[in-house]
């Protein structure tokens, strides 16, 4: 049977991976740059406080230390912000967390730099500091802004929560809780930068976002848009933190009043103080359902700790409260989601942003709604699961690509095997073995608001296609997918693309490499330019092949008669022709979702054009005496609408597990205590479970060949599986994560299995 | 501040050396700043993520844990030395094949490990690769590609008929 | 980058020189896992590094007069692949097999963790069991130090500053002993900071009573020790299901009776109990 696509499906070689198996000089920190200042920021050891003075004097006069600078010198805003803008790059007035920067030195050397950071002198005045949101809520607060401590409420109302409640044969309250979690992404934040010949401050940057990057520097600097050049240098993992900037405001800064190449690298020490959390969620939920198991009502208050700054705050407060109710349709919902101010360092972008911590609780939820109801926890989730014509929470109606059905039918055999058969094998008296399944959905894209994305793609003379995108590639291989549709729209091998990637100075804004978006929204916007150039290419060659333009088609650099493939006229030739007519060889691609924004009261529109679905299966064996828990198999459905490039997905899948995993069990970072790698553990391959991915495909029509997105869907449902698992064997519930030693024995405990095998505590 | 200088002699990746160097300087910084080999990179610094690892004498180590001076008289080899004329080594080629590499930093860290693994055992099996590679953290791939990698390159290659 | 000076001597006696002459401002460097940490975060500042891993003298494995000599430059991957501490210290093997990561494994050595006096060492529990002593050279000769004697405290080694270590000195497992085993529990499987460790060496009469016992506690006081009280309680004793229980308990109240009641004592109570009971499972008939 011949495949439907070329190179859509097909697993290319990555592109850029020769470069990364070499450990080619592609790193920020690796780029040769001629004598560059070394850049270290001075950062704040006060939760609150005014700031009195700055001393710097000192510091200036060591040896080696060629600038100082403090907000003052910041020519442009000195306000940031990825959503609002609330966060100077260096702290103005006063300093609203431990770790904000407060002053930038440039020096010679590294020893330099360190010693005008211990010679600088700030003068504080402490300010109440209020470290949990109940507190920072509390009337009289200590005010962490202006405009208060509550930044953001997002509220869903979708009929009448109460009245049903009153019909529901079932409901579960339950509070569910989660924390600080670190990105952990391999590379420290690192940037570099020098001055052009034309002035121009260039700017490589670890960055997951070139172009908001570049708008930022050109805010705070006050200069053109030209002026400023941001270049996203090779990045070793971003998984949302890399969104903010970490080092590209002090870069600018350094070459602003310097012009010396300069460089900056984060500790990992530093990494860990001073860039995003994931936000800690406390999730109040209430879900009822009718005697046949179906989710009539659910209310939830949800309340996110964004800590000094905004971030993307807003954003995680909306995501949750709009995935509250899990991939179902219920009748009734009420949510308000509210984003909170505190003293504790920023919370930001982490993959999921808000998602993985609200699949945690409504996941729970339908175990636990299973348990009142008699049903099984995959029957329950069968009955509600959304299909085409339902209804969200949000009164958004969906019409195709909703694959969680498929999704837990691809479960189903494995579900029903470890529960008849594996679960049942004998492996001693003071070990249990769990099952346990989690569900997600995830819209793809930016929640009901714009986000669309760019791209151009130019033929030169002879016939080669250029790609320009300012879609930044962290290793998931945006790149590449990208290319592959080029490719296929083309009739081109993929290397034979030239590809200018996240290069403010060449190429257009593509959007953040976020919200799973990329495929998508980018994937349309290229494969809309790379049709325009196709459509060009078969008009041009109609006259010279006389053929009709439906009979022809691309391939391998030449049109082609479709039942005549020697009649055949190549790219080099038609696009000098096209030239010679004075037409341009340049086409540009725009794409953004078909969103509704939400109304501020009641959350009702179309936060998202689609939705990605996932089901995921966790098999696990508990010490019930030590609290040790071993994943032994993880089964993952995912719908991702079309796999342009499977074993990419699964790479994502795989990786989107480990994470998922390392926040059920092992993940947890305290502010001010978690110092280096050493305090903070993700898992490693020996602690990785057989993993089982199942790409299932229910196109999504508005997608590029039908294609979604999976880069956060891999990690939402693995910590839900988990914690219903661990339920499943021990019989005792786990509400906050991490389900570490301490609270998983504490559960082993309280549910009688502690103790000799003959006596047994009831 | 003046640092105490040491001269070494050492071997890396097949070529003598001889250097004058501060004695409180790290391999890994010898190896980056000095000798400007970026291939082995800083994950974290203290041991704890394996991206620094390089080979010393045959075996596996963390150069952020090691001085230079400690590779007086050693033969050192980091990523540069697998590649051969821009050809991929039998290692490199199977993390290719088997989608073993996302972001890349990680990577070279891991090929070191596997290159001293494959050298100690030519056909280890899955529980010697885990020990192997458990001090080289990977946030990308949830290790299963990596893992498929190295038993692909641990197989016995084929006879090739001319 | 640190401001240090770093010599390597020839030969032992020379390193035994240079400590008499500047040991106040020196730090004995071996595998140099825990110093390049140490001196990162800032809790090591020191002047000058004394590189002895290369001292042949104090590399070797080897079983004199009936004692188990392990240098104190012993690599944790050398010790992982002897074939002598196989046989003579399957505990000590199991733990190196456990520690760290392999890149630490291939340089750290026994002496630089046992002087690093963590209470979470891996390689202190087995020595315990085996009644190690470690011998320090120094200007006026040498002088034995048990294990128990060389931590003063967390981080605190009781040695002098113009101290070195040479080698350990181990009672070798007994023929007749076919039980020993360590067993830790970290947040991770690998490359984990012990929670908890235990160390253990059993072997029981005809009629299943148990005629040998040695037992050590890691990680959970303040510094690593034997646990006499259980050898007491179980010798003599067929271990069953309860009588390991019992014991398990005992060893819970005496740990208890060392820490009191910290925050961590609600789960480290339990999970002791717990993972001895899964190490000294297997002498269930």
């Amino acid at each position: 049977m011949k495949a439907k696509y070329k190179i859509i499906g097909q697993n290319i070689p990555k592109i850029g991976l020769k470069k990364r198996l070499r450990g080619e000089p592609i790193f920020s920190a690796d780029l040769e740059l001629d004598s560059p200042l070394i850049l270290r920021v001075l950062r704040s050891t006060r939760s609150h406080a005014d700031i009195k003075r700055i001393d710097y004097e000192k510091a200036l006069r060591l040896s080696g230390v060629v600038g100082v600078f403090t907000a003052e010198d910041i020519p442009g805003k000195n306000l940031t912000g990825i959503i609002n803008k609330d966060q100077p790059l260096l702290a103005t007035g006063k300093v609203r967390s431990v770790g904000e920067p407060v002053a930038l030195v440039a020096a010679e050397t590294q020893a330099a730099a360190e010693s005008a950071l211990k010679a600088i002198e700030v003068t504080y005045e402490t300010l109440p500091a209020v470290f949990h949101t109940t507190e920072a809520m509390a009337p009289g607060a200590t005010k962490i802004h202006e405009k208060g401590n509550l930044l953001f409420s997002r509220k869903i109302k979708k009929g009448d929560v109460d009245k049903a409640f009153r019909q529901c044969a079932a409901i579960v309250e339950k509070t569910y809780q989660t924390t600080y979690v670190e990105h952990s992404y391999l590379e420290p934040d690192a940037g570099a930068g020098y001055v052009d010949y034309d002035d121009t401050l260039v700017i490589f940057a670890s960055t997951q976002n070139p172009h908001y990057d570049h708008k930022e520097l050109v805010g705070l600097l006050g200069l053109e848009d030209k002026q400023v050049r941001i270049i996203q240098a090779a990045t070793g993992g971003g998984f949302g933190s890399k969104l903010d900037m970490n080092v590209q405001g002090f870069v600018g800064l350094a070459l602003y009043h310097l012009k010396r190449p300069v460089r900056m690298i984060y500790s990992r020490e530093e990494a860990y103080q001073a860039t995003a959390k994931r936000h800690p969620l406390e999730m109040k939920l209430k879900t009822g359902a009718d005697s046949q198991g179906r989710l009539l009502a659910m209310s939830a208050t949800i309340t996110c700790d964004t800590g000094a700054y905004a971030s993307y705050g807003i954003a995680v407060t909306s995501r949750a409260a709009v995935h509250a109710t899990g991939p179902y349709e219920i009748k009734t919902v009420a949510v308000e989601s509210r984003c909170v101010y505190t003293n504790n360092p920023f919370a930001g972008a982490m993959r999921g942003f808000g998602t993985p911590q609200i699949a945690l609780a409504h996941e729970s939820q339908m175990d636990l709604l299973a348990q009142e109801l008699g049903l099984d926890p995959f029957e329950i989730r069968r009955i509600n699961a959304l299909k085409p014509g339902s209804k969200t929470g949000t009164g958004q109606e969906l019409t195709a690509s909703v694959g969680i059905g498929k999704c837990l039918d691809e479960i189903r055999p494995y579900f029903e095997q470890a529960k008849t058969e594996w679960q049942l094998e004998p492996i001693g008296p003071y070990k249990k073995r769990g099952v346990g399944i989690g569900c997600m959905w995830y819209g793809i894209g930016n929640t009901g608001v714009q986000n669309p994305s760019t791209a151009r793609i130019t033929m030169d003379r002879n016939g080669n296609v250029t790609l320009f995108t300012g879609c930044a590639d962290i290793g998931q291989g945006s790149t590449t997918v990208l290319a592959q549709i080029v490719a296929e729209v083309l009739g081109l091998a993929p290397d034979s693309i030239r590809l200018v990637v996240a290069d403010t100075q060449c190429t257009t804004n593509a959007g953040a490499t976020s919200a799973s978006r990329q495929t998508y929204i980018s994937g349309n916007a290229v494969k809309g330019a790379a049709e325009q150039l196709a459509d060009v290419l078969l008009t041009e060659a109609v006259n010279k092949l006389k053929a009709p333009k439906t009979s022809l088609h691309l391939d391998s650099g030449f049109v082609r008669v479709l039942d005549n493939p020697a009649k055949k006229i190549e790219f080099s030739w038609l696009a000098r022709r096209i030239r010679q007519k004075g037409l341009p060889l340049t086409w540009n691609g725009f794409f953004d979702p078909d969103t509704v924004p939400l109304d501020p009261e009641t959350g009702q529109g179309v936060p998202y054009a689609t939705y990605a679905f996932a089901c995921q299966l966790a098999m696990l064996t508990v010490d019930t005496l030590t609290g040790e828990v071993k994943v032994e198999k993880i089964v993952a459905a995912h719908d991702v609408g079309k796999a342009i490039h499977p074993e990419n997905v699964k790479g994502q899948i795989c990786g989107g597990v480990a994470m998922g995993m390392g926040f059920a069990l092992m993940e947890e970072f305290v502010p001010g205590q978690t110092l280096s790698f050493k305090d903070y553990l993700i898992p490693t391959c020996a602690d990785m479970p057989e993993v089982i991915p199942i790409i299932v495909e229910s196109p999504e029509p508005s997608g590029p060949f039908g294609a979604k997105g999976v880069g956060e869907p891999a990690l939402i449902p693995t910590a839900p599986a988990i914690i219903n698992a661990l339920a499943d064997a021990l019989g005792e519930r786990i509400y906050q994560l991490p389900a570490n030693l301490e609270r998983v024995l504490e559960a082993s405990i309280k549910a009688g299995h502690f103790g000799p095998k003959e006596v047994k505590n009831v | 501040m003046k640092l105490e200088m040491i001269t070494i002699n050492f071997t890396i990746n097949g070529e003598n050396q001889q250097l004058d160097i501060p004695a409180g300087m790290t391999a890994l910084e010898l190896i980056r700043d000095k000798l400007e080999l970026k291939g082995t990179k800083e994950g974290c610094g203290i041991g704890e993520c394996g991206a620094c690892t390089i080979i010393v004498d045959g075996r596996a180590v963390n150069a952020c844990l090691m001085f230079a001076a400690q590779l007086d008289g050693r033969e050192i080899s980091t990523v540069e030395s697998l590649d051969q004329a821009d050809e991929l080594d039998p290692i490199q080629e199977a993390f290719a094949k088997q989608h073993a590499v996302q972001c890349g930093f990680c990577t070279p860290g891991l090929l070191m490990s596997t290159h001293a693994l494959l050298t100690e055992k030519s056909n280890p099996d899955r529980s010697e690769i885990v020990k192997a590679i458990s001090g080289n953290l990977c946030r990308c791939t949830g290790y299963h590609s990596i893992i498929a990698a190295i038993e692909d390159a641990a197989k016995p290659q084929p006879k090739e008929d001319k | 980058m640190f401001d240090v000076a770093y010599i390597r001597p020839n030969n032992l006696s020379e390193a035994l020189d240079f400590l008499n002459a500047k040991g106040a401002e020196s730090k004995i460097l071996a595998g140099g896992t825990d110093i390049m940490v140490d001196l990162r975060s800032g809790t090591l500042n020191t002047r000058h590094l004394l590189d002895v891993s290369r001292l042949d003298d104090i590399k070797k494995i080897e079983v004199l007069d009936g004692k188990l000599s392990i240098g104190a430059a012993v690599t944790i991957a050398e010790l992982l692949e002897s074939e002598t501490i196989a046989a003579s210290a399957p505990a000590l093997r199991r733990a190196a097999d456990k520690f760290a990561s392999k890149q630490i494994r291939n340089v750290a050595t026994i002496g630089g963790n046992v002087a690093h006096c963590s209470p979470c060492g891996d390689t202190i529990p087995p020595l315990l069991i085996h009644q190690a002593q470690a011998v320090v050279a120094n200007p006026q000769g040498q002088r034995n130090v048990t294990i128990e004697e060389m931590a003063s405290g967390p981080y605190h080694c009781s040695l002098h500053p113009n101290e070195l270590i040479t080698h350990f000195i181990l009672e070798p497992k007994p023929p007749e002993v076919d039980f020993a085993d360590f067993q830790k529990i970290g947040r991770r499987q690998e490359l984990a900071i012990a929670r908890m460790s235990m160390a253990a060496m059993a072997s029981k009469e005809d009629d299943d009573s148990i005629s040998f016992l040695r037992f050590a506690l890691g990680s959970c006081t303040p510094t690593p020790h034997r646990f006499y009280e259980i050898e007491d309680f179980l010798m003599g004793k067929i271990p069953t299901e309860d009588v390991l229980w019992q014991a398990g308990k005992i060893l819970a109240e005496k740990m208890l009776d060392i820490t009191g009641r910290r925050p961590s004592a609600i789960y480290k109570e339990p999970a002791i109990q717990g993972l001895f009971m899964r190490m000294m499972s297997p002498l269930i008939q």
